[in-house]
């Protein structure tokens, strides 16, 4: 388990490449432009949910911190 | 915390519909057919949408010619749900002399409304003609069009499909422009009395303003890519919204810059009422002034009318409507870890 948390983002990164180049190898007729351009709504939609969630996990990093300080703070008065 | 569930019904009702909603049939081209005067020619239509199969027996097709000629075909087939055939008498005589006339196509039947494309088809003299004799290509038959009153999006050359961005991307602007205002209003709010949470609420505000900002750049970026053909045409709109948020990076640098947190607010309070009446004029009025490749340039600077009809509307306005009121949530969480952390700071 300790292993897997360790390397899960390594895991993911790594199989990005099995299908990603999948998505836009298709020269004129990519998946982008074919099926009336509905891959560019996906697109956008990606980079939003993308944007928000990096917002989010960098509020998550501040939270920790302020988190720590709490308890820091917690001992040593106690 | 009403208006927090209001976002998330929102937002899902409006990717729900943004999604699932087809566009009203339409009609593709790929290359203009030539036409010879007197000759008999069939013009192969490609649909978008379309089920010609189904109505092919009540399909009445025509060339328009400047909307004021229009020839029938006088054989409509369908050879599958796509692609319709129209053969067309094209007259001998022609309504204009001096030059090979570009010829717009009207497709109607009770199924899919009134459809039209520009530039369908083009008709080329052989030998420069003496006379004009407009008699064969008389408007007067074009009558009784359909309309389709389906629940459908617009559907626009060159766009298809990635019209639904109006649901995702343009509300980027909206909630930029709500955050900014909202921040220079706490910023007036602290110049009048010096309170730490008006300035951080001011803070905040900017800052989730500068993301939906960014997000509304790189999101329009994607778009223009597959549909202008290029990430970044230095359209006057990509410019000043390259402006605009530079403009507020630069009140974190000048509020970064200040030892004494309390000087700083004041100083980036002051910058910030300038930084939103610049932002003003460089959004709403400028790109009025320039041409754009932005839709909608010579009115409202989102969009226009007629590229927005009644149903996108329905879809577009509670899809601001619902990224506003989660950016707020967005904003308020950053603002409460704010006030907290002030809070552990004054100990």
């Amino acid at each position: 388990m300790k292993f897997f948390q360790k390397y899960i983002i390594l895991i993911i990164v790594l199989l990005q490449p099995l299908y990603l180049p999948a998505v836009w190898a298709h020269g004129e007729n990519d998946f982008m432009r074919n099926t009336g351009k509905i891959g560019v709504v996906a697109g956008v939609i990606l980079l939003i949910f993308l944007g928000l969630i990096l917002y989010l996990w960098r509020l998550d990093l501040k939270l920790t911190k302020l988190e720590n300080q709490i308890m820091d703070d917690h001992e040593r008065t106690h | 915390m009403w208006w927090k569930i209001a976002s998330i019904l929102l937002l899902a009702g409006v990717f729900l519909a943004g999604l699932l909603v087809p566009l009203y049939p339409g009609l593709q081209v790929d290359n203009p057919e030539v036409l010879v005067p007197g000759k008999t020619e069939a013009i192969a239509l490609r649909g978008y949408n379309t089920f010609f199969t189904q109505s092919s027996d009540s399909t009445r097709v025509w060339l328009t010619f400047k909307n004021k000629y229009a020839l029938q075909a006088t054989q409509v087939s369908a050879t599958d749900n796509v692609t319709l055939l129209a053969t067309f008498a094209v007259p001998a005589e022609l309504p204009v002399t001096d030059h090979s006339m570009s010829l717009d196509v009207l497709v109607d039947d009770p199924l899919h409304g009134a459809m039209g494309l520009s530039s369908v088809a083009r008709i080329q003299p052989k030998a420069p003609l003496q006379a004009a004799n407009d008699s064969a290509w008389r408007v007067a038959e074009v009558r009784g069009l359909h309309k389709n009153t389906a629940f459908r999006y617009t559907i626009l050359p060159n766009n298809y499909e990635s019209i639904r961005n109006l649901f995702f991307h343009v509300p980027m602007w909206m909630v930029m422009m709500v955050m900014f205002l909202l921040s220079v209003w706490h910023s007036v709010q602290y110049l009048r009395k010096p309170l730490q949470l008006a300035d951080a609420r001011a803070q905040m505000y900017a800052e989730v303003g500068l993301l939906f900002g960014l997000l509304g750049l790189v999101t329009g970026m994607l778009w223009a890519n597959y549909t202008w053909g290029a990430p970044w045409s230095n359209d006057i709109k990509q410019l000043m919204t390259v402006a605009a948020l530079l403009i507020y990076v630069s009140y974190f640098i000048l509020r970064s810059s200040f030892d004494e947190p309390e000087k700083g607010a004041r100083i980036a309070a002051v910058y910030n009422i300038f930084a939103f009446a610049t932002l003003i004029p460089l959004i709403y009025i400028v790109p009025r002034i320039f041409s754009s490749l932005h839709p909608g340039g010579e009115g409202n600077p989102v969009f226009n009318r007629e590229d927005l009809n009644v149903n996108m509307r329905m879809v577009f306005y509670p899809a601001v409507l619902g990224w506003t009121l989660l950016a707020l949530w967005v904003a308020q969480l950053r603002i409460r870890f704010k006030v907290l952390e002030n809070r552990l700071m004054d100990r």
